[in-house]
């Protein structure tokens, strides 16, 4: 009412008249109030994140997973006895739980040589192994190829019928590893390269678990990083 | 440049006005059956998309739902076997209709000039049929759909190793693991991948409709070029085959065991024997270069006839090709692959096959260089007329 003819009242009269006074009075209180009410929200102003730089280089979340026990040592007695596992790793996600569980089967396997752990990658995570060479060795049973399940296969024989017709060479007449999907064939017991890739597309032998022997139980602890589970 | 630039818009704008999506223009040669493959495979895409509709009313895109549903579908709902029979076998049938139109094209050389928009749309339309396929029969939840989803997915990650020799980008992205994300939603196969795939399943199949409509409102042809006689028999087709072979549920997805042996779906498998000859990373450029092959034959064809015998070289490519699909095809189902054995005899024949069909191609051109100067008084008397 006082704008009606386009001059604000504070301009047409400089001095401070009673009625000012008492609208500064109650209309203070009431602003402050409404400011501290909505001041919390002030912070949604300010990023609580780092600005999202384009080129840095991505970096994928590390997964980690709780230590398991893959077998007892009374379960891998003799040669070639072997057992199959599960350990869970858990990525960070956005998801309401906030991680997304993807397990990654494993075999533990007695050989009957020892030979030399492929555990290169463990001392990158910090861990140290108690031991560098056992007749007992952990693989991700995740094929490297393009990740299917593959399987431990006690005949040589089998895996020459069910798995497209590779034939061994003698030395290596013993149990394998194959790969239901592309027939990838590995060898566990091969001092060089464990897991050695004998036959079929994959590029690299399977990636292998870091474990240690707490009494009597194969404790499983890590999975070598790598590769989609 | 300029100049450039108008050439090519004037080139699309005429293969544009040419353009025959579903052999719509070939009215006249309806009786004949290669002919009929665009209007069948504009039909069993209407068919597969209403079907999938219906079967979206029932279908649960969860992990935990989705096999469920399935069930739910094939065995409570009331004449659910048929909806999704119908729905399964009418995409066979448009991936078959595309794939006889695709050789009936090439041999027929009918993706020479005016032809050549057709056919990269005919090959980018098998394209993305297979990929609707596949993130179709992930939607199952079955132990087919699960590795091939898993293994499909990791094919990309290998990309990584090409894109880690360009200097700057390749040692800050992992392109190829980013793709695999993008499709994963996540590190692994979960609810994320299917919500995703069941998005590009529906997607592709409703957007590439759309676009198809507008087509034929603005050209104002007539959308079915088929007669009555033959929907009616490849409606009961369709029918009859649900009816006799259910379309197939498998067993639940397992993610901790792969089943031996596995196969893909029919159109995959040549693929897939493929996939199991060479090193990870060629299994996704092969078929990537394959794909640039086909998208870009017409330009890469320069020879002058149309008949298959007047253009040797692309008609043995032609061949071998299909000799390809089919034995690889055959070697898979009798779960055959020695990787010492094969690929260096695939290889060999390959090589061989090429060469000579090179040598025939250059000796065809020589005769015909040598025909030509005698048959040249031919259009001067056909001038006196």
């Amino acid at each position: 009412m006082y704008a009606r003819d386009g001059v604000l009242p504070m301009t047409r009269d400089r001095t401070l008249d009673r009625r000012g006074f008492l609208r500064a009075a109650a209309t203070l209180p009431l602003v402050g109030g409404l400011v501290a009410f909505a001041s919390p929200l002030l912070r949604f102003l300010k990023p609580n994140v780092e600005p999202f730089d384009v080129l840095q280089p991505t970096r994928h979340d590390p997964p980690a997973g709780e230590p398991v026990v893959a077998a007892t040592l009374a379960e891998l007695q003799k040669p070639w006895d072997f057992k199959y596992f599960v350990y869970t790793q858990k990525y960070p996600q956005y998801t309401p739980e906030g991680f997304l569980s993807a397990s990654v089967p494993g075999v533990a396997i007695r050989l009957p040589t020892k030979i030399r752990m492929p555990w290169d990658w463990v001392r990158a995570t910090g861990e140290t192994p108690q031991f560098t060479e056992s007749e007992i060795i952990v693989f991700s049973r995740i094929c490297p190829h393009l990740g299917c399940i593959y399987n431990f296969v006690g005949d040589w024989r089998e895996i020459t019928a069910g798995y497209g017709g590779y034939v061994p060479p003698r030395e290596r007449q013993h149990a394998l590893m194959g790969c239901p999907c592309h027939l990838s064939i590995y060898d566990p017991a091969d001092p060089e390269q464990p897991g050695r890739v004998l036959s079929g597309p994959a590029p690299r032998p399977p990636r292998t678990f870091f474990y240690t022997i707490e009494g009597d139980r194969v404790l499983v602890r890590r999975v070598e990083p790598g590769g989609i589970a | 440049m300029a100049r450039v630039w108008d050439n090519l818009r004037e080139w699309y704008r005429d293969r544009r006005s040419r353009l025959d999506l579903f052999d719509e223009t070939m009215v006249t040669r309806q009786a004949n059956p290669f002919y009929l493959l665009g209007p069948m495979l504009y039909y069993f895409w209407l068919v597969t998309v209403v079907s999938g509709i219906l079967l979206m009313f029932w279908y649960e895109p969860t992990p935990e739902g989705a096999y469920n549903s399935i069930l739910h579908i094939q065995h409570a709902v009331p004449l659910g076997w048929l909806i999704r029979g119908v729905h399964k076998y009418a995409a066979d049938g448009v991936i078959l209709c595309i794939i006889l139109r695709i050789y009936r094209m090439y041999f027929l050389g009918e993706y020479k000039r005016p032809g050549e928009l057709s056919w990269m749309w005919g090959f980018a339309g098998l394209v993305l049929a297979m990929i609707s396929g596949i993130t179709g029969y992930l939607l199952i939840w079955n132990q087919r759909a699960f590795w091939a989803a898993k293994t499909v997915l990791t094919v990309p990650v290998y990309f990584d190793e090409l894109t880690a020799k360009i200097p700057v980008i390749g040692e800050r992205f992992n392109v190829g693991s980013m793709i695999a994300y993008l499709f994963l939603g996540g590190p692994a196969i979960g609810a994320a991948t299917l919500t995703r795939f069941y998005a590009l399943h529906f997607g592709i199949s409703l957007v590439l409709l759309i676009l198809i409509e507008v087509f034929y409102y603005r050209t104002r042809r007539q959308r079915l070029n088929m007669s009555l006689f033959p929907i009616l028999v490849f409606s009961a087709m369709l029918v009859y085959i649900s009816w006799a072979l259910p379309a197939e549920l498998g067993r639940r997805a397992d993610p901790n065991r792969t089943p031996l042996p596995i196969l893909s779906d029919w159109y995959f498998l040549a693929l897939y024997q493929y996939v199991k000859y060479t090193p990870p990373l060629w299994a996704g450029l092969g078929p990537g270069l394959l794909i640039g092959f086909g998208m870009l034959v017409p330009f890469l064809d320069r020879s002058k006839g149309r008949r298959p015998l007047e253009r040797p070289f692309f008609f043995v490519v032609g061949l071998l090709a299909l000799a390809y699909f089919l034995i690889f095809t055959a070697l898979i189902l009798f779960n055959i692959a020695v990787i010492e054995r094969e690929p260096p005899l695939v290889l060999l024949v390959t090589t061989v096959v090429l060469s000579l069909a090179f040598v025939w191609e250059i000796r065809y051109r020589r005769r015909q260089a040598r025909t030509v100067p005698q048959a040249a008084p031919a259009p001067a008397r056909a001038a006196a007329h």
